[in-house]
């Protein structure tokens, strides 16, 4: 019983973090109909640059993540603007393929200013030893507890932004309607710029919080690309179009994974992940939390 | 400062279709126009070309002071004009609250957005009921009025409204048609009312238009035209 609470603990941790990975791409998906493949690579870019602060220039926890979500916003808004915007009225199938190129340049020039050959770590916000409970100890530490935090509060700010701010109901309504707003005065397209900013940035934080987890985690390629399949399965399993689903979708991807790996094997983690997702779309189809699609005749 | 709405000579094409075929109106300060005409008529392009939903391919579209084909669509409601699409232009992910604060939302005036809301639930007390409520839960008449309270919002002074009677009750119909006329006489509103349904349209109408194959075909008092028994039987229909 012990074991089984702490693999849940373990499993929320985590889960929230491919929640705010699941987030961000919901945020895009929900402004321009677009699947980002380039999240994770551009998370791997903005972790980097807090990485090489930090150890090369022994810059606080605190300033790097501002720097990494800074660096969100500028990549995700260029992004857009540049690479997307062409592209955005287009056969979904140009968005799709610009988004992985921009995944393999992102990775490309993450190896030629940083090196591919080592993998580095990424220091935690706080401890990682986790709490005791009497004579035992707990696989929740007080970094998850930030982690659980950190995203809680990120969650807060953005249902508040979307629903308490001109801003968030322009967004919200350039998603749903973009000709009745444009005639209503919304300039769309700026909103997509903020989109892809905002989600980016929030990529940045889930990026930061996950590198703290593991050592080694920092390199090109190889966790951030799992993230980016963890984010994603967690994503569809929430309905791609509801963040309250990004969220359940993440946190019950995290839980069940952390029970296969240890009830289970450990060393096939990515298959799991691949069972889960394609077990919740045969059972529903458009996700847990999607609105029922209208039947398109 | 020149007044009313000009449009001069448009001609827009979709493909090898001239959707308008130089098309001229002169629409008068405070007063209603019907533009009227058979289903491809080129009434709907008309007032997607005025608003720039579409760009035309040559011609003229001015109102007040402001050159239109060089206002962005985004732009256009600050030259004064809102427009109403049909009543699946409400944005029913949203509540009907949020509908209507997005009318408001580019004067950046949250005063003025509130006193204008006010306005519009005392004008549309069926909306005030509903003012949580998800727009998707409203009928058909309830979304009519919603998106002609959200175009008023904006405080336009030229209001284009696309088939406002599309599937609506005669009687709703009617009720929006004599808010429109108490918006004429209280605020000296300018509308361009595009109907298939010419009856009702010219009962409220100052003056009218009836466009065929993209051509205007007749223009005049909307009292004389519908006096004219072969216009009538010829393009529209009663």
């Amino acid at each position: 019983m012990f074991r089984f609470l702490n693999l849940t603990l373990a499993g929320i941790s985590n889960g929230m973090i491919f929640a705010a990975v699941a987030l961000a791409l919901v945020l895009i998906w929900r402004a321009t109909r677009i699947v980002n493949f380039a999240q994770g690579a551009m998370l791997m870019v903005t972790t980097f640059i807090a990485w090489d602060l930090s150890q090369n220039h022994g810059v606080n926890y605190w300033v790097c993540m501002i720097v990494a979500i800074v660096a969100g916003l500028i990549i995700g808004g260029v992004s857009e603007r540049v690479l997307v915007r062409p592209v955005e009225n287009g056969p979904p199938i140009n968005a799709v393929i610009v988004t992985l190129g921009l995944f393999i340049f992102l990775q490309g020039l993450a190896g030629a200013i940083w090196g591919n050959a080592q993998a580095h770590s990424y220091p935690p916000g706080y401890s990682i030893i986790g709490y005791k409970v009497g004579s035992r100890t707990l696989l929740f530490s007080p970094n998850d507890l930030y982690i659980v935090l950190a995203v809680t509060v990120m969650l807060l700010a953005l249902y508040l932004l979307f629903n308490r701010t001109p801003v968030g109901l322009r967004m919200r309504a350039s998603a749903f309607n973009p000709e009745v707003s444009r005639l209503l005065g919304v300039h769309v397209g700026r909103l997509l710029t903020v989109g892809w900013a905002l989600a980016a940035a929030v990529g940045a934080v889930a990026g930061l919080l996950a590198a703290g987890t593991q050592p080694g985690y920092v390199a090109p390629s190889g966790y951030f690309d799992a993230l980016l399949v963890y984010g994603f399965t967690a994503a569809v399993i929430g309905g791609l179009d509801s963040s309250v689903g990004a969220v359940i979708g993440g946190l019950l991807l995290g839980v069940l994974l952390s029970w296969a790996d240890a009830y289970i094997d450990n060393n096939v983690e990515g298959m799991y992940a691949l069972i889960i997702l394609i077990a919740v779309l045969m059972l529903r189809p458009n996700g847990l939390f999607a609105r029922p699609a209208a039947r398109r005749v | 400062m020149s007044s009313g709405l000009s449009v001069d000579n448009l001609v827009t094409t979709y493909g090898a279709v001239r959707a308008l075929d130089g098309v001229s109106l002169q629409v008068q300060d405070g007063t209603i126009t019907a533009v009227l005409g058979a289903n491809g008529a080129g009434k709907t392009t008309l007032l997607r070309t005025i608003n720039g939903l579409v760009r035309p391919v040559s011609g003229q579209i001015r109102y007040g002071d402001h050159d239109l084909l060089k206002t962005r669509v985004e732009d256009v409601v600050q030259a004064g004009i809102a427009h109403v699409p049909e009543g699946r232009g409400v944005i029913t992910e949203l509540t009907v609250e949020e509908n209507l604060r997005l009318g408001a939302l580019w004067r950046n005036d949250r005063a003025t957005s509130d006193e204008s809301l006010r306005e519009m639930y005392a004008m549309f007390p069926p909306l005030a009921e509903r003012r949580l409520q998800s727009a998707d839960t409203l009928s058909g008449g309830e979304r009519q009025m919603l998106v002609v309270a959200r175009a008023l919002m904006a405080r336009p002074s030229l209001l284009l409204l696309d088939e406002p009677s599309l599937g609506l009750a005669p009687r709703i119909t009617a009720q929006i048609m004599a808010t429109l006329r108490r918006l004429r006489e209280a605020q000296g509103l300018t509308v361009v009312l595009v109907e298939q349904n010419a009856r009702s349209a010219l009962s409220v109408a100052d003056e009218a238009v009836v466009l065929n194959l993209g051509k205007v075909v007749a223009q005049g008092p909307a009292a004389d035209l519908a006096a004219d028994e072969k216009l009538r039987h010829a393009y529209l229909g009663f």
